[in-house]
């Protein structure tokens, strides 16, 4: 079920009505596991089962773990990665061809199922649980509430991944009069305006960055959709966020923010600190501090930088393309390390504009081994990116479309939240009916959230 | 930062979380009521900008459900698509074609409407796709199709396009023709858009989609001709390459097979040495002139009963 479908809208409603209503009180964490299985089972019915085997597996290696830590995490992290292992990557070794399958009827049938929606979220969230609730000598969650934790819907499919320890102590009783309306509504409503009016109707453009349509581009098409996709990953994502925090208010969870205007970084540290923050805070408190952080000298921290962007990148998808972005941003990284205790001293605002142009420009064109997976389509664009266009018919690019598009990206990197929370503040709610308006009247072709695919 | 902004809103009590959501709400709905009213005042006459090769195939679908019936339809694919309505001097000529679509699709809404053009040419180049369903339903439907809505800034931007753009006068469009006809045929080096061409047309088998839509074609036929319309078909010509491959040879075979009869064809008479393909199948603008001036000069012939 998709967050832009109207069968969301009324599930939530529902959902919602029932949720609060007096006589049900006792029975809301229920409630909001049964409706998050439903959710999740309205597309992929047959991948229940799964998610029932990861939660309930988890549960099991939380309860042995909370006996014998030393044993059982590390049993139990190994369990949920080897099912992330196993259907994100399972197509680098087997085809979609009958004769790859093994003749053993349950193996083939574990081959056959599909890419589950959600599971690189959710095997995140499993490892989360079993590493903090396992930190201290913690009170055993009930089995309701862990499956919550993992299956609660605003975050099942895209996250944001929200920490064990942040989730688990509002897990209580919620009352109408406590929820914040106003910054729910606010949430949703610029999550349906980035995903429906900006990110909707860029895809319009950037779809010519697919293959082959690419190869009939002029060469300053080919950077002005580099751009446009950054933008529209950017808003999708930003999108998908806001209402999954807004929706989340509603039924009383504050779940983690995910962007704090990451285009306005100035450096590509500064960057992971702002571009999917759920994520990045996962892995260096899972993945790079484990490894060793910084405090095992320069090189060692090169290499667990390089290891933890390669494994990020993997984790989107079993692709070359997903790899070579992570390792490239992992190099970034490695590669601005020296500067960045020096670079202050010289801080002024036109270094800084150009540090933000800088990074944002190395950003945008890291984007396009995510629109084109395919690592030879990527490389094929990114070399038409630096001679000259020859076709003679190349398709027509709509510019003032492309600004008026991307535009509320751009003004709300400016800084424009500030002044609408202070100067502007008495025209705030008419500017959100009027991105409420837009976000229907100027919608874009529906597609799905780009996030969905990892 | 807009994060914060969001974020740390303060909690403001009933009664001003209601307020602010009654105000929200109301802008909202003025917004709403504004452009409706608005597409009730300027719908009839908005032409948006095409940002795809389809939007503007959806104009075309739109402008023939809302003006006076043509006399001459044009259905097909992206083949014929790229046959400008002004390239052919007859002046009640609509182009139906939608490109990455089936003939079948444009065939089919004509055909579902009560009053029919004179004359309706079919490409019958690409018979393996079928209608798109959906299209025909929703342009088979009486009303005209509009949005309830007028879409604030795709208006503004069409109007300022429309205002850069202005069409050019008859005179001024004919002459811009013919100088292009009058230059020389392109240079363009096509060779790897059309090995990718062929190499994908080689190794389709399109017989048993192109048969469902020659039976679909030859059902539809007597019942547009009994309705007093004239239908003929038309093949595009491709480069010869194109022309020889598996997909190509079996849709002609299986077509030319349905429909026997010289007199159901629209020969389209072009030298070949002047066509190029720049993408190794479609024809560059140049071709598609040419091409159209054929076809034209052709069925003024036929439809005068030579």
């Amino acid at each position: 079920m998709s967050f832009t479908s109207w069968q969301f809208a009324i599930f939530v409603a529902v959902v919602f009505g029932v949720y609060y209503s007096p006589p049900l009180r006792r029975f809301q964490i229920q409630l909001l596991v049964f409706s998050s299985l439903f959710f999740y089972g309205y597309g992929q019915p047959g991948l229940l089962p799964l998610l029932a085997v990861a939660v309930c597996g988890t549960f099991v290696f939380l309860i042995l773990a909370l006996r014998n830590r030393a044993i059982w995490l590390p049993s139990g992290v190994v369990f949920n990665l080897l099912l992330l292992a196993f259907f994100k990557y399972k197509f680098l070794f087997i085809g979609a061809d009958p004769q790859d399958l093994t003749g053993v009827t349950p193996i083939d049938l574990l081959l056959k199922l599909p890419l589950p929606i959600g599971i690189s979220f959710f095997v995140f969230h499993n490892v989360s649980l079993l590493v903090d609730l396992t930190r201290e000598e913690a009170r055993r969650p009930s089995l309701t509430d862990v499956f919550l934790y993992i299956v609660f819907f605003p975050q099942l499919v895209s996250g944001p991944i929200t920490r064990a320890e942040m989730f688990f102590p509002q897990i209580k009783p919620k009352y109408v009069a406590d929820v914040p309306f106003v910054e729910a509504a606010k949430w949703i409503v610029a999550g349906y305006f980035f995903k429906l009016f900006v990110a909707n109707n860029l895809n319009e453009m950037t779809s010519y960055m697919d293959f082959p349509l690419y190869e009939t581009l002029r060469t300053e098409d080919r950077w002005l959709l580099v751009f446009l996709y950054s933008y529209q990953i950017y808003a999708d994502f930003f999108g998908y966020t806001a209402i999954a925090i807004g929706i989340a208010l509603l039924f009383g969870f504050r779940l983690p923010i995910n962007f704090d205007l990451p285009y306005i970084s100035s450096a590509f540290s500064e960057f992971w600190t702002r571009w999917h923050i759920s994520l990045s805070s996962w892995l260096r408190t899972y993945l790079y501090i484990p490894l060793g952080g910084n405090r095992c000298g320069a090189a060692r921290t090169n290499l667990n930088l390089m290891i933890v962007m390669g494994l990020g990148g993997l984790w989107h998808g079993a692709a070359i393309s997903y790899l070579v972005w992570g390792l490239f941003h992992g190099l970034l990284l490695v590669l601005e390390r020296p500067f960045l205790r020096s670079l202050p001293a010289f801080d002024s605002a036109p270094l800084r504009f150009v540090r933000m142009t800088f990074v944002f420009l190395c950003v945008s064109v890291l984007w396009i081994f995510f629109k084109l997976p395919s690592f030879d389509h990527a490389l094929s664009y990114l070399a038409g990116m630096f001679k000259p266009g020859t076709n003679p018919n190349p398709p027509k690019l709509f510019h003032d479309l492309a600004l008026l598009y991307a535009l509320p990206v751009m003004i709300q990197h400016l800084g424009f939240g500030s002044v609408l929370q202070s100067r502007l503040s008495r025209w705030e709610p008419y500017l959100y009916g009027v991105m409420a308006a837009l976000a229907y009247l100027e919608a874009g072709p529906d597609v799905s959230f780009i996030y969905f695919q990892f | 930062m807009y994060r914060s902004s969001i974020s740390s809103s303060e909690h403001m009590g009933h009664s001003g979380d209601l307020r602010w959501l009654v105000r929200c709400a109301s802008a909202a709905l003025l917004a709403l009521l504004v452009c409706a009213i608005a597409a009730l005042r300027l719908g009839g006459g908005l032409e948006l900008p095409a940002t795809t090769t389809r939007d503007s195939a959806l104009l075309a679908l739109n402008r023939y459900l809302r003006e006076p019936i043509p006399d001459v339809v044009l259905v097909g694919s992206s083949l014929t698509f790229r046959l400008s309505e002004e390239y052919f001097e007859t002046p009640r000529l609509r182009n139906l074609a939608l490109a990455g679509g089936s003939p079948l699709t444009g065939l089919e809404i004509v055909a579902h409407q009560s009053q029919l053009p004179k004359i309706i040419l079919v490409e019958t180049n690409v018979l393996s796709r079928p209608a798109d369903d959906v299209l025909v339903e929703k342009y088979t439907r009486k009303q005209q199709v509009e949005s309830l809505f007028l879409r604030p800034l795709r208006f503004g931007v069409a109007s300022y396009e429309n205002w850069m753009h202005k069409p050019a006068s008859h005179s001024k469009m004919a002459d811009a023709l013919n100088r292009l006809i009058m230059q020389a045929p392109s240079d363009f080096d096509n060779r790897t858009y059309m090995e990718r061409a062929v190499s994908q047309l080689d190794a389709l088998d399109p017989s048993p989609a192109v048969r469902m839509s020659v039976e679909i074609v030859r059902g539809l036929i007597p019942e547009l001709e009994e309705r007093g319309a004239k239908v003929f078909l038309f093949e595009l010509p491709y480069i010869d390459q194109v022309e020889k491959t598996r997909a190509a040879t079996i849709t002609r075979e299986i077509v030319h097979a349905a429909f026997p009869e010289s007199s159901r064809w629209l020969p389209v008479d072009v030298a070949r040495s002047d066509l190029r393909w720049a993408d190794g199948v479609h024809l560059d603008e140049r071709s598609a002139l040419i091409t159209a001036r054929s076809i034209e000069k052709i069925f003024a012939v036929r439809s005068h009963g030579g």
